[in-house]
């Protein structure tokens, strides 16, 4: 919302700088976001009067002109249409410059000379209006500098108004605002004018309203005699300063009145209405309606129309109808001034695409009770600009009236809410400014009346607001009280998520965050199937166009990112949520995953050793070590589901449940992320299971005082007996001392029977209570070995 | 011809004798290299002896082969002790080179962002909040309604969202998280809920269609706005420094009342700079005082309780703190950004 300064002081006297006033309406929650004084360089540029005028002799639109600027006379070529003998218009001599930034030079147009120029309003950057000369008034004296023709320029706020302040979309509600921040208060605007006696407006029109709920008021006024043209400059560049384009006067006046009080006006061309009626009623499904920027619209039983005895003529509060628009021979205006739903008017205006100045303020709620002010402001005007008569007699229907609202404040609530220690006195100060009203007074209890162009005051913390505001909440004591409530104890889930971070980071991983938005070509090989696929139903884009369903994916999507600059080897995690469409019920299954990514090579070639790249066990030992710092000692592997995995790769079963797998990402999938080589290793793991199996309660296992005996045992057994298996059967047989187990050589090969693998373990072996004796560990691993033997056919692998 | 375990046993004593005897007697890398080939080649000594293992009764192995893989290992290991004896006195002159680089490792690191939440989170649970986390799909109820945003109400223009079909879609704040909390305890409440948001913001510089935010909640009897005051002004000291300053601005949310915008001092001290826009103030986001209608949704009786809640941009905060000035770069995760952290 735009205002401008001199436009603000014609409702409130203060004497804030702009840069005072900037401040103080953003700490009174009116933010400003910038606040400009409008420069125009009017060096060079004077009255010029148009003495002559006659045809160029090489261009038909054209015109060669002589100006005479009191200190000499020009010869200019000219090109606007309205150029006539004896107007004043501003004319830049040689050496000015307009608005765009040129330079005014003489030279020749078409084979004729021409010095200086002369300005439209837009050249001279005081409106937009383009199409003629501006046209000065007659009396304006000739050679006078155009700045001492506009006036010191205005300074223009443009302010961020909240939903909730429909009021302040008017220069009479920030008006109000200043009056309230200064203590002072708002300057009454006339509203008078001469009217035509003794005629009754029933006796030209008629208004019926079919449904009082989304049409509470509908007030009319009609002005005969009117002469549409252009506006005057003030009015024109008054709504250029505040973003307005000029169209004519009626229409311009229209959008003053709707700028200055918040309440939109129509103006309907009288004789287009047929059948001096005005109906307002709801659409019928389907009906179809032309607006004023001839869009053709298709509405529902919702919608509401202005309707004359025959047709639609306007979408109430959006926008008029294209065929009872003021054109340049209207001669009599029927003037609009309603209320109308607030929510009704959005509905509306959202269904059908189309928000306009007028349906922004309906829909935040404009003063039910400030139809006829505006209707008589406006007509004001129209007498004065437009030669207007306005009739005595308007309508005025008003079938649901809306009443203030009546509110209890108790000044103790109002202190225990913002921690200040106000009076009632102070508190009954600020009310005034605010056209809040006071019903009664007593002891703690104020009843208030909250006026009804202020929809956001209805309940008594809304008053606590504008009290805390006007107070200014610098002024509240900040207090840090101590935590309310000690016992509550840590969120487990997130602090271990918090202690994974570390364990990958530990290990060497760096922490990704990716976009959760991803595309469905790239989401398919991580879902079941495309239906499961997580889609928004208005994506912003292709790439972004549903919730990941796998972690994955982002992981490989950076992959890719890194790759395409030349980073190739990575080591990367990341914890995020994933989903899923439920096939089963309406709705989606989110869940958290840890994902994590070895990509190329783990060492480089060095001065110390050869380059390495990274394998399958890596990425395992990467699992297994995580796994074993959340303290879930043995997880079983399994064949993997997913179509995305090479055949090196695994599942993760944690007691018997599939939360995970492990492996190479196979060249599909890589050449789906256009990853060129794939070298790539990965593992996700679902974080509830993680969470769920992680140890608890963690105790200290005593740590033995004697020494510990090794033993490396090297077996000949069937090559397709799981190692895990193995492990299994060797801890089950080796007697309460084996301490640890260690896989330090494997071979699968020519050198052993086809059918077989040679393994050798180191074992640990050792005792809480005594030195373990050769004896016993012989023992020990003579059963391993005799188990062994007996359940896979194991053979100790001679030397 | 079958060995027994004693004369295994009494053959293995006497190779260990003979090569502490050899071992004893080498005097460069050649005479330990010839003794290495001797004891431990396929056709040493040691090999020869392995080879008999296989001759003996089946009970009678383990040991055997025990013993004889310890006389293996401590040959090993008395061969490679004295060829290293030879090398060190050797390099400690020609071949050591202390300014060679280490061996390289793999270095962790966290997201830049998830640091500052990190940092964030750490303040917060010190000021006696608790962490909460919900989804990221959510419900129009829980996104909206009990926040008291009902259908059509303008405020949701603030909010682009991105719709799921149904009632779902992507939550446009971590509010949804102070609804799900209060409808699960009652209060005391002091809370915050870190999160990844979802907007319908095209990505540019400044903008992301999906950003962190940290929402906070406290409700209790008798909590006010100064106390809001009081835990953001903490924050901003302990975050930016025991000079960083507070500002707070009225503004409107649907779901608290009186509602507040919050900036925080520049870095620039007041002077302005381009961070601040000159205005000596840095934005950060959004608070108030829990609006009474919110307490309905969740049963809480405003007559009792009173609360504050605030929110904070984690991006905002990271640019701000790092000095980035295009947020898209925390979501490329290019590892020459990352490293950095
Ligand atoms: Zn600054």
């Amino acid at each position: 919302m735009k205002v401008t300064l001199k436009w603000l002081k014609e409702f409130v006297d203060f004497s804030l700088t702009p840069d005072e006033l900037a401040h103080a309406l953003t700490m009174a929650g009116l933010e400003v976001e910038e606040f400009y004084t409008e420069r125009h360089d009017f060096s060079k540029i004077v009255v010029g009067k148009v003495l002559s005028v006659e045809k160029h002799p090489n261009a038909d639109r054209l015109t060669v002109c002589t100006v005479d600027t009191g200190d000499g006379q020009f010869s200019v070529v000219c090109g606007a249409p309205n150029v006539s003998p004896g107007m004043l218009s501003p004319f830049a001599m040689n050496g000015g410059t307009v608005a765009n930034g040129m330079k005014i030079t003489s030279r020749e147009v078409r084979g004729v000379k021409s010095s200086g120029m002369l300005c439209s309003e837009a050249e001279l950057g005081l409106s937009e209006r383009a199409a003629g000369l501006m046209v000065l008034p007659e009396n304006t004296p000739v050679g006078l500098n155009m700045e001492d023709y506009v006036g010191n320029p205005d300074t223009v706020f443009d302010i961020s108004i909240t939903s909730n302040r429909p009021d302040c979309l008017s220069i009479i509600g920030i008006a109000r605002e200043i009056a309230a921040i200064t203590g002072t208060s708002l300057k009454k605007q006339k509203t008078t004018f001469a009217v035509t006696p003794q005629e009754n407006i029933d006796d030209y029109i008629k208004v019926d309203i079919k449904n009082s709920f989304k049409c509470a008021r509908y007030s009319g006024r009609l002005i005969q005699n009117v002469k549409i043209k252009p506006s005057p400059f003030w009015l024109a560049s008054r709504l250029h300063s505040v973003g307005i384009r000029s169209i004519n006067n009626v229409v311009d006046i229209t959008n003053y009145i709707m700028m200055e009080t918040s309440q939109p006006l129509h103006a309907f061309d009288y004789k287009k209405l047929a059948g001096k009626t005005i109906n307002v009623r709801e659409a019928v499904d389907g009906e179809k309606f032309v607006t004023l920027d001839e869009q053709e619209h298709i509405l529902d039983k919702e919608a509401l129309l202005i309707c004359d005895a025959e047709k639609p003529v306007a979408l109430a509060g959006i926008m008029g109808g294209l065929n009872s628009e003021v054109d340049n021979s209207t001669e009599t205006i029927f003037l609009e001034s309603a209320y109308f739903d607030p929510g009704n008017i959005r509905r509306t205006a959202k269904k059908i695409d189309l928000f306009t100045e007028s349906s922004r303020r309906f829909e935040r709620g404009t003063d039910p009770n400030g139809t006829v002010f505006a209707m008589d402001r406006a007509a004001k005007l129209m007498q004065e600009l437009a030669d207007g008569r306005v009739l005595s007699s308007f309508i005025d229907n008003y079938p649901r009236k809306i009443t203030p609202v009546e509110i209890d404040l108790s000044v103790k609530n109002t202190n225990k809410l913002l921690g200040t220690n106000l009076s009632a006195e102070n508190i009954t100060a600020y009310f005034p400014a605010l056209e809040i009203g006071i019903n009664k007074q007593e002891n703690d209890l104020i009843q208030i009346k909250a006026p009804t162009f202020r929809p956001d005051l209805t309940r008594e913390v809304d008053i606590i607001e504008e009290i805390a505001r006007l107070y200014n909440y610098d002024n509240i004591i900040p207090v840090l009280a101590p935590p309310v409530n000690q016992e509550q104890e840590a969120n487990q889930k997130v602090n271990f998520k918090d202690q994974v971070r570390h364990y990958l980071a530990g290990f060497g991983f760096k922490e990704t965050v990716a976009y959760s938005l991803v595309s469905e070509k790239l989401a398919e090989p991580f879902i079941p199937s495309k239906n499961e696929f997580a889609q928004l139903l208005n994506p912003i884009s292709r790439d972004m166009a549903g919730f990941r369903p796998s972690i994955l994916l982002s992981l490989l999507t950076t992959v890719a990112y890194n790759r395409n600059r030349q980073k190739s080897n990575l080591r990367l995690y990341e914890i995020g949520n994933v989903a899923w469409k439920d096939q089963q019920k309406e709705g989606f299954t989110e869940f958290t995953q840890i994902g994590g990514i070895l990509a190329g090579k783990s060492q480089e070639q060095s001065w110390y050793g050869p380059e390495e790249s990274y394998n399958f066990y890596d990425i395992k030992g990467a699992v297994a070590a995580l796994l074993h710092k959340c303290g879930i000692n043995g997880y079983e592997q399994g064949q993997v589901v997913e179509p995305f995995w090479d055949v090196e790769s695994s599942s993760i079963l944690i007691n018997g449940k599939y939360c995970g797998a492990f492996g190479k990402f196979n060249q599909d999938v890589c050449s789906l992320f256009k990853i060129k080589v794939a070298d790539i290793y990965g593992f996700f793991i679902n974080y509830e299971e993680l969470f769920e199996n992680r140890l608890k309660d963690k105790k200290y296992d005593p740590v033995s005082k004697f020494p510990s005996v090794p033993f490396d045992l090297a077996i000949l057994i069937d090559a397709n007996i799981a190692l895990h298996e193995i492990e299994k059967e060797i801890k089950n047989s080796a007697g309460p001392h084996l301490i640890k187990i260690r896989l330090f050589d494997f071979y699968k090969g020519e050198q052993v029977k086809k059918g077989k693998k040679s393994i050798a373990f180191s074992l640990t072996f050792s005792s809480k209570e005594c030195t373990l004796g050769d004896e016993e560990v012989e023992q020990a691993v003579n059963n391993v070995l005799a188990h062994l033997n007996k359940l896979f056919g194991a053979v100790l692998r001679p030397g | 011809m079958a060995e027994n375990l004693q004369t295994i046993i009494a053959q293995i004593s006497e190779i260990a004798a003979e090569f502490n005897k050899d071992i004893q007697q080498t005097k460069s890398r050649d005479d330990t290299e010839q003794v290495k080939v001797k004891f431990l080649s396929r056709k040493g000594v040691v090999q020869n002896l392995f080879v008999l293992l296989g001759t003996l009764e089946n009970q009678d192995r383990p040991r055997a082969g025990a013993e004889l893989n310890r006389l293996k290992n401590d040959i090993q290991n008395a061969i490679d002790e004295k060829l290293k004896s030879f090398q060190t006195g050797k390099r400690s002159i020609e071949l050591f080179d202390p300014t060679l680089p280490g061996k390289e490792y793999h270095i962790g690191s966290f997201h830049p962002l998830l640091q500052v939440l990190d940092e964030i989170k750490d303040i917060f649970v010190g000021m006696g909040f608790r962490i909460e986390e919900g989804n990221e799909i959510e419900t129009d109820y829980h996104n909206f309604e009990a926040l008291n945003i009902p259908p059509d109400h303008p405020s949701r223009d603030m909010h682009d969202t991105f719709y799921m079909g149904g009632k779902y879609l992507l939550r446009t704040h971590t509010s949804p998280v102070q609804i799900h909390t209060m409808e699960q305890q009652k209060p005391p409440i002091r809370m915050i809920a870190p999160g990844k948001c979802y907007r319908k913001d095209t990505p540019d510089a400044s903008h992301s269609p999906i950003f962190n935010q940290v929402e906070g909640l406290c409700v209790d009897k008798g909590v006010s706005f100064g106390d809001l005051k009081g835990v953001v002004q903490a924050f901003a000291q302990k975050m930016f420094g025991k000079d960083a300053k507070v500002r707070f601005r009225p503004s409107f949310f649907p779901f608290t009342e009186p509602s507040a915008e919050y900036d925080f001092s520049c870095f620039c001290k007041g002077k302005g700079c381009r961070v601040c826009k000159n205005t000596g103030w840095l934005e950060i986001s959004g608070a108030g005082m829990v609006d009474p209608a919110v307490f309905g949704f969740v049963d809480y009786d405003p007559q009792v309780y009173s609360g504050y809640a605030f929110g904070m941009g984690v991006e905002r905060i990271a640019m701000l703190k790092y000095r980035v000035n295009d947020i898209r770069i925390f979501y490329e995760n290019d590892v020459r950004f990352l490293e950095q952290f």
